[in-house]
């Protein structure tokens, strides 16, 4: 059974915007999915809508062959537990230390009261720890998040939705605002988490190089359709100049 | 849909031009019967009495002057809306009526508010600036001790008033925030009657609330922190609000994304963002009710306001001139500490 099945999936914007256009897409458990197209182009949409962040217009979201297009209050909560979230801005809390950030990726499982007392129960502060030793904080753990560099800021909010112990991991642009070099590293972090834990990505990117280096499988969205599916090898100078437009030239990130 | 959205917005402003039209046609033939006939040409000092036949008559020929300025579009209000066909004579009439207008309307406030330079350089005005500034400037030190008791009593009827309208326009703001309140028709309804609600008691000034309350509860302090409390809450959960509704949307997307409760996502994802300009707004509102503590005092509201008053009823201009001493020393400190505290706040 395929992990994630979107189906005639469309979402038109209060603006008249029409981000999305009868998506028909399967995800498999395990994959390292990327989704290239231009700014625009519905990417950011399209991974908002699997975990309801943003609601479709139409069309059917099915999780593990449950329908979750409907579903609300706890046990919408409950689903997005399973689905952790990277961003191109990070989405830090920006005057709160890096353990705490961290911590919040378990509010899915802590009773609200107590969370929001910050009242972390001694095994999850552990724990918080073993996720920044995976993506090598763990010596900057009382740091304020605001003081570290975009690459840290990044891989701490990998720590924070490796709190969730999430089956899938959604990262919207999550190198877009780095450097090349720290680009490879967070992506590194991505890439073992798929083959080591096994985890699902899926991974909006822009350089078509990184997709190369990563990606077990590509799909291209132009103005919210789905034009290509494939490996990314597959990728040929036509389907380039197909999603990116005739003017495109490819650029290599080192 | 960009082209509908345009023709939605020229047909309102189509009809707001109409209005506006009517309106200015009326108002036209008001001031200049009443004001520019009688006041300005004959110098009436009492005018005839108004009477309905009168006011339907100003209704009608203003309606008549309006509807044909519009409809000839020679329109003062389409020119407003810069929606005038390029026909120049035309628009020359619109914006000719305008200048009237506003020759006429400054020429009313001329009259209405009685402005006579004659009795501000008049012989007897005069004397009566030089006793009452000499008397300012030679403040009469005795009841000094008198004075700094009431000045404490208007910083703390400030402090209480802010203290008890913090936690009430923290939590209303909330509520009052657009961005946190679109999910559901529900709670856009309490959005839109808690804001109507909370612009209504803001629009009210303080110096009012004080009159309600002084009947309410009595002439004194109590009076007095009460008004400027209800005023408080209305506008810092104006302000708290809208720092509200600005915040990055990021982290309030990421907090969502780990399943985390509604309440666990304003906690982590909104709070942080908002302390510490929520801080810096309650500061400079505190600063802010000090200055409206002293003129409430004027309408009873208790502290150095209500001794005002009294010593100035009594004439004892020498009294006064060491309140509004004290009272101007007390607002520049006070200003100018908050200032400094909310540079470093921020």
């Amino acid at each position: 059974m395929a992990l994630i099945e979107l189906r005639k999936l469309n979402k038109i914007y209060p603006n008249g915007v029409h981000a999305l256009v009868d998506v028909d897409l399967t995800v498999q458990e395990g994959e390292f999915l990327v989704v290239i197209g231009l700014s625009g182009s519905g990417k950011s949409t399209l991974l908002r809508c699997i975990n309801r962040l943003i609601e479709p217009t139409s069309g059917q979201i099915l999780y593990r062959g449950q329908d979750v297009t409907h579903i609300q209050g706890k046990e919408l909560r409950q689903y997005r537990k399973k689905i952790g979230m990277i961003f191109q801005q990070f989405n830090l809390i920006k005057r709160r230390t890096v353990l705490l950030n961290v911590l919040t990726g378990a509010l899915g499982s802590l009773p609200v009261l107590p969370s929001i007392l910050e009242r972390f129960p001694d095994n999850l502060r552990q724990e918080a720890m073993e996720k920044l030793r995976i993506v090598g904080l763990e010596d900057k753990w009382n740091v304020r998040v605001d003081a570290l560099s975009g690459g840290q800021q990044q891989r701490v909010a990998i720590a924070r939705s490796l709190m969730q112990h999430p089956e899938v991991l959604l990262a919207d642009e999550p190198v877009a605002s780095l450097d090349p070099a720290t680009s490879h590293s967070v992506m590194k972090y991505l890439k073992q988490l798929n083959t080591d834990y096994g985890m699902t990505i899926i991974c909006n990117l822009h350089f078509l190089s990184l997709v190369r280096t990563y990606g077990t499988r590509v799909v291209a969205l132009k103005q919210g359709k789905l034009i290509f599916q494939g490996k990314p090898e597959e990728i040929t100078q036509e389907w380039f100049k197909e999603i990116y437009g005739e003017e495109a030239e490819e650029v290599e990130i080192a | 849909m960009g082209t509908e959205t345009k023709s939605q917005t020229t047909t309102a402003q189509k009809f707001q031009a109409l209005i506006l039209d009517i309106f200015f046609g009326i108002y036209f033939v008001v001031t200049l019967h009443r004001v520019f006939y009688y006041q300005v040409l004959l110098s009436l000092r009492k005018l005839p009495p108004v009477t309905v036949e009168i006011v339907l008559l100003y209704i009608g020929i203003g309606t008549i002057m309006g509807l044909a300025l519009f409809f000839l579009n020679a329109s003062p209000g389409k020119r407003i809306f810069r929606q005038l066909p390029d026909i120049p004579w035309k628009k020359a009439v619109a914006e000719h009526f305008l200048w009237i207008i506003g020759v006429l309307t400054i020429a009313t406030g001329w009259v209405v508010t009685r402005v006579s330079i004659l009795d501000f350089f008049s012989q007897e005005g005069l004397a009566g600036a030089k006793r009452i500034f000499s008397a300012l400037l030679s403040p009469e030190w005795s009841i000094l001790p008198q004075a700094l008791l009431a000045i404490v009593e208007t910083i703390y009827l400030a402090l209480m008033a802010t203290l008890f309208a913090l936690p009430v326009a923290f939590i209303l703001s909330f509520f009052t925030a657009r961005n946190l309140m679109r999910q559901s028709p529900i709670t856009l309804g309490i959005y839109t009657v808690l804001r109507v609600l909370v612009n209504f008691t803001r629009s009210i000034e303080p110096l009012i609330w004080a009159i309600i309350f002084t009947v309410w509860v009595g002439i004194g302090p109590f009076a007095g922190t009460l008004a400027l409390m209800v005023h408080t809450i209305a506008s810092l959960t104006k302000l708290y609000s809208e720092q509200i509704e600005n915040v990055d949307p990021g982290p309030i997307e990421a907090i969502e994304a780990t399943g985390a409760h509604p309440m666990q996502v304003i906690w982590f994802a909104v709070v942080p963002q908002i302390v510490l300009p929520f801080l810096s707004f309650t500061i400079y509102r505190w600063d802010i009710n000090v200055r409206m503590a002293t003129i409430i005092g004027l309408v009873g509201g208790g502290g150095i306001g209500t001794l005002l008053m009294q010593y100035q009823g009594l004439a004892q201009w020498h009294e006064v001139g060491l309140l509004v001493l004290i009272i101007a020393i007390v607002v520049w400190i006070m200003d100018y500490l908050s200032a400094r505290i909310r540079e470093a706040l921020v």
